[in-house]
């Protein structure tokens, strides 16, 4: 490839430094100020309801903190419960799926309770926030 | 006044010193609620504004749409504009924001380098190429750049090859800029070697 010459940069700031101007159609001036009066009229933007949300937020925060909690919990158990298995190698057979089986349960409900709460508070908060609107 | 509208736009700088009082004033009165004093500045930057959009996107009619939201943009934020800054400074930095957003969600229909005509052999051509159509050639090779060498480009001759003002309304460091320039030109350079080496017929 050829390299860009002095020929060549001047070649191009020629043609490009002189390019054809546009004029402004007779009614651009009007039309941009009728847009600016039309700005100016609106009433100004709702701001957000930081007031009535707060309470939202903040537990809503305070759920999803307990969620991870929870999961960071879960995971540690599911750890050291798999590591304890290769010690229980010893008792008997029956035993261990009878303890496994209450554990998954007891898991399912906490999340279900969880997943129920989040919910309950997802809705309050926009109902709450909706009717701060109408 | 009517700046920049007939003739090359390059006179910007000198227009933006002897309209510069005028702004302050019409900003002032817009500021306290005179809405109607907005109006000076949009007939003083009208010409270089939908100029400036128009070498984005090629288009007369959607330069006039991007200039009118640069200034209803500029309306809103009018109150950001520091004293310490030249208000068309300002205004160019912020419609230049404004098309560079406006043509990555909408390009501008642009052609490929592959389809930008150069003649094979322009000597042995009778006549060839006019200049105009040479010059068309190469600015519409412009438009078929990458955006940030486009971008570069656009704004540099826009500000009559003002390395700093045209760094500022882009908001990069010059060096920035002097490399995409430069990167930019050996782009067009390589994609219409033919067009640049032919000799001006005008001066033939």
């Amino acid at each position: 490839m050829r390299r860009l010459t002095e020929h060549d940069e001047g070649e191009i700031n020629r043609i490009l430094s002189r390019e054809d101007e546009i004029l402004p159609s007779s009614g651009f001036a009007v039309s941009v100020m009728d847009a600016v009066r039309r700005e100016a009229a609106a009433p100004p933007p709702i701001p957000f309801p930081w007031k009535r949300a707060l309470p939202g937020l903040v537990l809503g925060g305070f759920a999803l903190a307990l969620v991870f909690v929870t999961v960071v919990v879960a995971i540690a158990q599911l750890i050291r419960a798999s590591t304890s298995a290769q010690f229980s190698m010893s008792l008997p057979s029956v035993i261990t799926p009878i303890f496994g089986l209450q554990r998954n349960l007891e898991i399912a409900a906490i999340w279900t309770v969880l997943v129920l709460l989040v919910t309950f508070v997802s809705v309050k908060l926009s109902m709450r926030l909706a009717s701060g609107r109408a | 006044m009517q700046p920049c509208v007939t003739a090359s736009c390059h006179t910007i700088e000198a227009e933006s010193s002897v309209s510069a009082s005028d702004d302050q004033t019409d900003i002032e009165r817009v500021l306290a609620g005179d809405i109607s004093a907005f109006e000076g500045i949009v007939r003083r930057w009208q010409g270089p504004l939908i100029n400036l959009a128009y070498r984005f996107c090629r288009d007369h009619g959607r330069a006039e749409e991007m200039a009118q939201e640069a200034f209803l943009r500029a309306y809103r934020a009018l109150g950001q504009w520091r004293r310490d800054a030249v208000f068309s400074t300002w205004l160019f930095a912020l419609a230049a924001n404004l098309y560079r957003s406006e043509l990555r969600r909408i390009p501008a229909r642009t052609v490929s380098f592959e389809d930008i005509a150069e003649p094979r052999d322009v000597r042995a051509s009778d006549g060839g190429l006019e200049d105009h159509d040479r010059d068309l050639a190469v600015r519409r090779a412009v438009g078929a750049l990458p955006a940030k060498y486009r971008e570069a480009l656009i704004l540099f001759y826009f500000h009559d090859m003002d390395v700093t003002t045209a760094a500022r309304s882009l908001g990069l460091p010059e060096g920035t800029l002097k490399a995409r320039l430069f990167r930019g030109r050996e782009i067009l350079r390589s994609k219409l070697p033919q067009l640049l080496a032919m000799p001006r017929l005008k001066e033939a």
